[in-house]
């Protein structure tokens, strides 16, 4: 019975001291925790700005970096959403536009405003797109744009160039497809719909409220100001010519491996989709096609921005150091994200960089050029919408009446809109 | 002092239940009860009661499209996957159902699926299926989609399903041909049955029960399956492969939408109550239990 007794209390002490566990912590640097979802060539060169930081500012501040891979945007924004309140949430964590609702109704975001961080050397458009009523809910960091990646080889061999819009998308078409190759891979969603719509008669927002910065959505305005069947009808026009493809997964593979002429993609691909290709043919990038002469918005600045959830002068030091312009500008130059401070076009290294890697500038002038207005949209069940909006166009690719998917798309959206209200009001 | 012994050992029987009551208790019964009283309430993201539902959490859950697509989906893949994953291990035990000199071979090849892990499994059946470009076109000469393509990637999930299910199920089922009353079979053979009439008509119904098991384990991991497809297919293409699980893990984990998340549990946990009601008591009525 002892015996019994005794294991039983071994095994209760072992279970008690597995949740009692804490992370002890070293005295005198102070550790602040960052999880990030930089995958490939752009993990090794954040870890590396990390490593760079810890052995120099970090040093004579005492502060350490802790920069932990948690996934893609998404999942970094699933854990963060799960250690709420736990105790063990990171100080800071990358995240992209689809966190803005969940983040600017969350009690444990530590606004950059409340951090006093000077923002006057960040891109304008990057401060508007994480702006809400609450404030900037985060610092730009890894700030991307879509580009119309290409084949150019094949291209150059067709005789044509990157298309200006999504006509003269469909008329070249046949020309740079095979029976081997697709002329486009790919089916749009949220993400490149913000820059189709959005650039449409100057300016347009999928949902009201500046695309829900300003206190969030209450209704769709892609369905009544008509741009969503604008965008639908060219769309449709492309795939009638027989030679796209509309795969959801896979589609930068299928480019890389040639068998694809071109595909929409984030500039942040750029450094990887050029060494998946190594060389077997020269990559071109455009600005995305636009839908009609109107829509002169131009790019939405998409990627990803720093959260942080910790009110303290280390958080401050590792935010600020991660968006001055010489850290931006090796991110830039290792990645193909766009430097999201001003002063980093100017660095002598930045300025060398593109004239060597022209590709590498088209993302940010088309940044440059865009209506600031133009911002992401931010909606909640925005993983579920995503879905939605891909499903919706390839039901349209399939023969069904573009008004009555239109009007199925508002109601997807407006339901969830309703249906987050209903629940957080 | 009889009693005593038995107290005793009874106290001792619990203290060794204790930490897997405690775990139970904490993980299992705690969330449950709680997401089954939370799906009659208005409950925000942050996790507070706001007021109270009624059944409009339901009537949500059910409005949703993507929940009606997601019961489709589930439904297709039980049909597809219980009918060739038994067919296939039972395929696989009664060919190698004998033992001799050269049946550890097989048995090697057919449980070794077991020592690879899900997630491992899905990364390498992602590469192996990718699209048209894919391996296993390459090997084959097919020109199939895949996962990039809706019933493509049925398949392919349907093909990991049975992949992770087949050592298990193989183990069992070949066991239980070894396990056959040698007597009832020789006595078989003298009354001139063989073959096929074997088979079908003595080892096959011998075994009933444990064919049974792995039915049941299969079609509880048929209607349970998320995390292989989170990992190959996202419930893509275009919600071609959204399970009900995984249509409850993007509501829960990824959108925060309580009202879906308490819903769908508190249904989950209703009909397994009711499933294991109907189990139970069909049990007891078997006459070779009593």
């Amino acid at each position: 019975m002892k015996k019994a007794i005794i294991a039983a209390l071994l095994v209760l002490f072992c279970i008690a001291s597995a949740f009692a566990a804490s992370s002890a912590e070293s005295k005198g640097t102070e550790t602040v925790t960052v999880w990030h979802s930089a995958q490939g060539a752009a993990k090794d060169v954040f870890e590396d700005i990390a490593r760079t930081f810890n052995e120099t500012v970090g040093k004579e501040k005492g502060i350490c970096i802790d920069a932990i891979y948690q996934g893609k945007a998404n999942d970094v924004l699933t854990k963060v959403n799960a250690a709420m309140g736990t105790g063990t949430l990171a100080d800071i964590a990358m995240m992209d536009a689809t966190a803005a609702t969940d983040m600017n109704h969350s009690s444990a975001l530590v606004t950059i405003d409340r951090l006093g961080i000077d923002t006057s050397d960040i891109l304008d458009c990057g401060i508007s797109s994480y702006t809400s009523e609450n404030g900037l809910l985060a610092l730009p960091f890894n700030a991307s744009a879509l580009l119309y990646y290409y084949n150019k080889t094949i291209y150059d061999a067709a005789g044509v160039s990157a298309p200006a819009s999504l006509d003269e998308m469909a008329a070249i078409a046949p020309k740079t497809a095979s029976d081997c190759r697709v002329a486009f891979a790919g089916v749009p969603a949220t993400f490149e719909l913000s820059t189709f719509i959005g650039a449409q008669n100057g300016l347009s927002y999928m949902v009201d409220n500046r695309n829900g910065h300003d206190g969030g959505a209450t209704k769709t305005l892609f369905d009544t100001e008509g741009t969503y069947k604008a965008f639908l009808e060219k769309w449709k026009k492309l795939f009638d010519t027989g030679v796209c493809s509309a795969i959801s997964s896979g589609v930068t593979a299928e480019f890389t491996s040639g068998r694809a002429a071109a595909m929409l993609a984030s500039s942040s691909n750029l450094a990887s989709v050029i060494s998946a290709v190594d060389g077997r043919f020269e990559v071109g990038v455009a600005r995305v096609p636009v839908v009609n002469g109107k829509a002169t918005g131009g790019t939405v600045i998409s990627g990803g921005a720093l959260f942080a959830f910790k009110d303290s002068e280390a958080v401050k030091t590792v935010l600020e150091y991660l968006v001055s312009p010489e850290v931006q500008a090796v991110w830039s130059e290792g990645t193909g994200y766009v430097p999201v401070s001003k002063k980093a076009y100017e660095t002598e290294s930045y300025k060398a960089f593109l004239e060597k890697n022209p590709l590498y500038k088209v993302a940010s002038d088309a940044l440059l050029d865009s209506n600031p207005g133009l911002a992401n949209v931010w909606v909640p069940s925005a993983y579920s919408i995503y879905y939605s909006f891909q499903a919706n166009i390839v039901d349209v690719l399939n023969g069904k009446d573009i008004d009555t998917a239109v009007k199925e798309m508002a109601a997807t959206v407006n339901d969830a809109i309703a249906a987050y209200k209903a629940q957080n009001n | 002092m009889r009693t005593k012994i038995r107290r005793k050992n009874e106290l001792k029987a619990w203290l060794f239940l204790l930490p897997a009551l405690l775990l139970a208790a904490l993980f299992w019964w705690y969330p449950a009860l709680t997401g089954f009283v939370q799906s009659f309430l208005t409950v925000n993201r942050n996790g507070d009661v706001t007021g109270f539902a009624g059944l409009s959490n339901f009537r949500l859950l059910f409005s949703d499209k993507a929940f009606l697509n997601s019961l489709r989906v589930t439904l297709t893949f039980v049909l597809l996957f219980v009918p060739a994953n038994t067919f296939l291990t039972l395929l696989a035990a009664s060919m190698t159902r004998r033992k001799n000199r050269f049946s550890s071979i097989p048995e090697y090849v057919f449980f070794a699926p077991v020592a690879v892990s899900l997630s491992a499994y899905s990364l390498l059946m992602r590469e192996l299926f990718r699209g048209s470009a894919s391996v296993i076109n390459r090997l084959t000469g097919l020109s199939g989609g895949w996962i990039t393509t809706p019933a493509g990637a049925m398949a392919t999930l349907v093909i990991l399903g049975i992949f992770l299910d087949f050592g298990l199920d193989y183990i069992l089922l070949m066991s239980a041909f070894r396990s056959i009353d040698r007597n009832v079979v020789e006595a078989a053979r003298m009354d001139g049955a063989g073959g096929w009439r074997l088979f079908f008509h003595i080892e096959l119904p011998m075994i009933k029960e444990t064919v049974m098991v792995t039915v049941f384990l299969a079609l509880k991991d048929a209607l349970l399956i998320s995390a292989p497809i989170i990992i190959l297919t996202e419930g893509g293409p275009f919600r071609s492969t959204e399970t009900v699980m995984f249509y409850y893990y993007i509501e829960a984990f990824k959108s925060g939408n309580r009202a879906v998340q308490n819903a769908l549990s508190a249904l989950v946990l209703t009909l397994a109550a009711i499933a294991m009601v109907i189990y139970t008591n069909t049990r007891r009525k078997r006459p070779w239990d009593r």
